[in-house]
């Protein structure tokens, strides 16, 4: 039709598109959701690692009564960043690196619904976890702890930059998550195969979709709490200012309608996670799908109405301590029905115990402590005993370590050969969950005892005498043993890559796997689908594979091989990279730090994003000498066109 | 396999949770009848939750041990879906159990609200009063003072904690109650949002600016029970520390009796001086009811306060409930004093430069000789058996 328009037309200046060409050029201007999934994934990772050295820190000054590694100040500083770190650079990236990866493949699409807008999230979220980390060096981290309680966060009590570059840099990050909500919600709603309704999407989706949808209304409420605290930071506003008749519990109520949300927005994808892997490795379905699917929408919508449990201490009154005690014992229901759902799966299943079926084990029992000791919070007066000692950095490390961390080392097992074409070490990857579960118990098992004991949170230091001289010092051994853990991962992953270096890719079905991913080879060829499949059931690619004999025996009808695409599709049109959400997100932390140290350098700033919006609005539709242009005459194989937003 | 074993050992040792007996803000070892009726909520639930955990591992270990594929055959496993009726059943028993549970917490949560009507009587100043026992806790960075409106707290304005009505006696670190009465707190806080909790008493209360927070405590016997500022607060968080000394009526009357009066003036030459000191250094935040407790303008501090030194030998601790003023025989630990006159931030990591905290104040040797010398005169030693139970070994 127009074909022969766009030919002749060709865009002018700036406005190429980048032509590709590989390597790092590749890698800066992809709007491929795969390579933006790996982007999100190996940068998380690094944040992982920087956050448990923050981690090792803090254990290393507690070790022994009378710490004198960290100062006071230096102490406030990297609890607050190990917090912020882990968990809005290494847990929220992390679980957005599967979401971009499998989702698109889970629900049989080429990509995302807005490919560019997807690697303007990444790199708007790397440049407010470098804006983030940039405090270290540019006059001080954050030290008003990552829950930032207001006044204390104010500019009398924190005169350092430190609460501005958080303030700054979570609401950079803050965009990254909106806008991938955004975005993966329209995927998931929009952009699945013929015939795959919401109820055949596998339980990893479902629970993905929550997770966007939590997002979606979550981060705005942080985004105003941060703008109050900005403002009030930068321009003297008077939000949290109580001589003018603030009130200081305004931040709290904001910052957990946020946060805990917040918490089913970092748990629910390892949920996702281990509810793919218990089945496959079962051998058997999940046990009650559509209870799995609801009680995750329930978390979901339960999640919004109990924010104020984090506040049972905080003098809300009685009447509102009751209500929300209630309510959150009553979204334990939810839980604990996933897992006995999980351990119905595995009942009377044929279990393989590889490295991912490890770990997503571990998440059950792990998880199961840190619900139960959710359960005695959830008694508010048992809480005023309880909050803000080390028995709730017990409990929620055992939901966010136990719960979400477990859940993506399963699934880094679990997919590590569908994105890199090769298998972890299973050896090595068992060494890595034993140790790890072996670290994670001596670490933060203890810490129920310390606070039981009475030790406080966020407390640099503690005196002799109290009785917490033995368990600080096993959780601190502990917390070694998780480094080593890490470290067992990131050998593997070296050792796995040279291996497989020259060796052929792995068969396209190593684990005899069920949903739609694995139809495509691995590692997945840029393209994903040479022919977008029709979906009949939940468990899709399982159910090509295997079929009922007379007497209702489970037979296969066709082997993986003969199910699973080749990859040799040609010519599908893809979209084109693009330079600018790159230059967007780089100019974000300009004006971030022109916002702290001088209003000028917002100039630049601004120029890089207003610029790289009209240059994003105007670039071509389509590179005609792209490496996945425009078609040509070549034998087409797939007509579905991703889209090209 | 051999795995296994080692998480049973592990389990194993993280059951014995037993708290030590020296553990003196265990949150589990009540000494009076809020912190016991919060200690009968929570430890059947605690029973309750090792229960449910070891069944699910229960379930877990044997789901391993009897479902693992033995490589026999490459048969599958019957193929179940799910069984709605079990699904009902899981869902609804934990629901109800909940809902159990729920009906204790609010009943507890509703006692620990109640404000009961316990007045006692108190002579004060020759006469006698009759004083609902009420204390107004006001946090700053990085201490607790503790306020005594002997005539209850109608008509006291509290709204504006830096700038409170003068009280009939005014404390910091440590707060002394009766035993056996039901002590109704007024808390709020000059700065930022701390935490008062004294886990063998009761819960913990935040206090925040601009607001006054009800709570309560009762000891059941006389003792010092020791707390710790739970909500972080800022640098020195950690060295914000607080004891409550509970005494029998008698002992109570006593202490009111002496707070109330103020110290004989001081008449050796040394404290004669340390005084010239403290008038000239010192009474810009602190204040000694004899030299500036009529005209106290408020300290030249963020929070407006610095504490109350009138009595200040009357206390065991000091800067915050960390420092003990005495050795454990009796003695005025004068190290530690005068290190503290020396260069406070030193001892106690403060924001002095942005006016919270104690400062340096460049005093010379000799006058730090003399300031200890008045110091001393200000109050009596509260006797031996407070100053050996706030030694924490």
């Amino acid at each position: 039709m127009t074909d022969t328009a766009v030919e002749t037309t060709r865009p002018i200046g700036v406005y190429t598109r980048p032509k590709g060409g590989g390597g790092w050029r590749d890698w800066v201007t992809t709007v491929d959701h795969k390579k933006i999934g790996i982007l999100y994934g190996a940068t998380a990772l690094v944040f992982f690692v920087v956050g448990g050295c923050e981690a090792l820190l803090i254990r290393l000054q507690l070790a022994t009564p009378n710490g004198t590694i960290l100062g006071a100040d230096t102490y406030n500083q990297v609890f607050t960043m190990h917090g912020v770190t882990m968990i809005f650079l290494a847990a929220m990236p992390l679980a957005a690196a599967f979401g971009n990866y499998l989702i698109p493949l889970q629900i049989g699409a080429r990509d995302v619904a807005f490919p560019r807008l997807n690697a303007l999230s990444f790199w708007v979220f790397l440049a407010g976890a470098i804006f983030l980390n940039l405090s270290w060096v540019l006059g001080g981290a954050p030290d008003g702890g990552w829950f930032g309680y207001a006044p204390n966060s104010g500019i009398i009590y924190s005169p350092s930059v430190g609460m501005d570059f958080y303030a700054i840099g979570l609401q950079i990050t803050g965009i990254a998550s909106l806008v991938s909500a955004i975005n993966l919600t329209v995927t998931i709603l929009n952009m699945r195969a013929p015939g795959m309704t919401l109820f055949k999407m596998p339980v990893f989706t479902w629970m993905m979709l929550v997770v966007q949808l939590l997002l979606v209304f979550a981060m705005p409420v942080i985004a105003v709490a941060l703008f109050l605290l900005i403002f009030s930071r930068q321009f003297g506003a008077n939000f949290f200012n109580t001589e003018m008749g603030a009130d200081p519990l305004l931040w709290q109520h904001l910052f957990w309608i946020f946060g805990h949300p917040e918490v089913y927005i970092l748990i629910l994808p390892s949920f996702g996670i281990i509810s793919e892997v218990i089945p496959t490795f079962s051998r058997k379905p999940i046990f009650g799908y559509e209870f799995m699917v609801f009680s995750g929408i329930a978390i979901g919508f339960m999640g919004w109405g109990v924010w104020a449990h984090h506040m049972f201490a905080s003098g809300i009154g009685p009447l509102s301590v009751a209500a929300f005690s209630l309510s959150t014992m009553f979204i334990a229901v939810p839980t604990g029905v996933k897992i006995l759902n999980w351990l119905a799966t595995m009942w009377g299943g044929k279990i393989k115990f590889t490295a991912a079926m490890l770990f997503a084990v571990g998440v059950i029992s792990m998880f199961t402590i840190g619900g139960l000791s959710g359960v005695t919070h959830a008694m508010s007066p048992a809480d005023t005993q309880q909050t803000d000692t080390y028995y709730v950095v017990a409990h929620f490390h055992y939901v966010i370590f136990g719960g979400i961390i477990f859940g993506l080392f399963s699934g880094f097992y679990f997919w590590w050969p569908k994105v890199f074409g090769h298998m972890l070490s299973e050896k090595l990857g068992k060494i890595n969950f034993w140790v790890m579960l072996v670290g994670f118990n001596m670490t933060f098992g203890p810490m129920h005892t310390l606070g039981l004991q009475g030790m406080s949170r966020r407390i640099d230091t503690y005196s002799p005498g109290f009785g917490f001289e033995l368990w600080n010092m096993v959780a601190s051994i502990g917390s070694f043993i998780i480094a080593t853990s890490v470290l067992i991962f990131v050998i593997n992953v070296i050792v796995s890559a040279v291996k497989a270096k020259g060796q052929p890719h792995c068969g396209p079905d190593p684990w005899d796997a069920r949903s739609l991913e694995w139809m495509t080879p691995n590692p997945t060829p840029e393209h994903n689908f040479d022919e977008v499949p029709v979906v009949e059931s939940l468990d899709e690619f399982w159910h090509r594979k295997y079929g009922t004999d007379e007497e209702g025996r489970i037979v296969r009808v066709a082997t993986a091989e003969e199910v699973c695409q080749d990859g040799s599709a040609t010519g599908v049109h893809l979209p084109s990279p693009s330079y600018w959400p790159l230059v967007f997100s780089a100019g974000l932390p300009l004006v971030g730090l022109g916002l702290i140290f001088s209003l000028w350098l917002t100039i630049p700033g601004g120029i890089m994003m207003v610029g790289s919006l009209f240059a994003w609005v105007f670039e071509p539709v389509d590179d005609p000498d792209g490496p996945h242009g425009h078609h040509d005459d070549s034998e087409e194989t797939a007509t579905e066109e991703a889209p090209v937003v | 396999m051999r795995s296994w074993r080692g998480l049973v050992g592990l389990s194993a040792l993280l059951t014995v949770t037993g708290c030590a007996a020296d553990a003196e803000l265990d949150t589990m070892n009540p000494q009076g009848p809020l912190a016991q009726e919060i200690d009968n909520l929570l430890q059947p639930v605690l029973i309750l939750a090792y229960v449910v955990f070891a069944l699910v591992l229960g379930a877990t270990f044997l789901i391993w041990w009897k479902f693992r594929d033995n490589h026999e055959d490459e048969e599958f496993p019957k193929q179940v879906h799910g069984n709605t009726k079990l699904e009902l059943l899981w869902t609804a028993a934990p629901t109800v159990v909940l809902a159990v549970l729920s009906v204790f917490t609010l009943i507890v949560l509703a006692s620990l609200n109640d404000r009961e009507d316990n007045a006692i009587s108190l002579q004060v100043d020759g006469e006698s009063v009759t004083w609902e026992p009420e204390v107004v806790v006001v946090g700053q960075q990085w201490w607790w003072e503790f306020r005594y409106y002997l005539h209850g707290l109608d008509g006291v304005d509290l709204s504006d904690a830096r700038n409170l009505p003068p009280a009939d006696i005014v404390t910091s670190s440590q707060m002394i109650i009766p035993i056996g009465q039901e002590i109704e707190l007024s808390a709020t806080s000059r700065d930022v949002i701390h935490s008062f909790w004294i886990p063998a008493l009761n819960g913990k209360r935040d206090v925040a600016p601009g607001r006054v927070h009800p709570w309560k405590l009762e000891a059941d016997n006389p003792g010092v029970y020791f707390g710790q500022c739970t909500e972080f607060c800022g640098l020195s968080h950690s060295r914000m520390q607080m004891q409550v000394v509970a005494m029998t009526p008698e002992d109570f009357q006593s202490w009111i009796t002496e707070q109330l009066a103020n110290p004989a003036a001081p008449t050796d030459e040394a404290a004669l001086r340390g005084q010239a000191v403290f008038e000239i250094q010192c009474t810009r935040c602190h204040v000694v009811n004899s030299i500036n407790g009529e005209t106290s303008t408020g300290a030249d501090l963020v929070s407006n306060a610095a504490p109350n030194l009138t009595h200040f030998m009357s206390r065991t601790t000091y800067a915050g409930g960390i420092f003990n003023l005495y050795e454990p025989d009796g003695s005025l630990d004068r190290t530690q004093l005068e290190a503290w006159l020396r260069n406070a931030p030193e001892e106690k990591p403060a924001y002095a430069q942005g006016r919270r905290g104690m400062p340096a104040m460049g005093l010379s040797e000799d006058e730090i000789d003399d300031l200890v010398a008045y110091l001393t005169t200000l109050g009596t030693s509260p006797g031996l058996s407070i100053i050996e139970a706030t030694e924490v070994e």
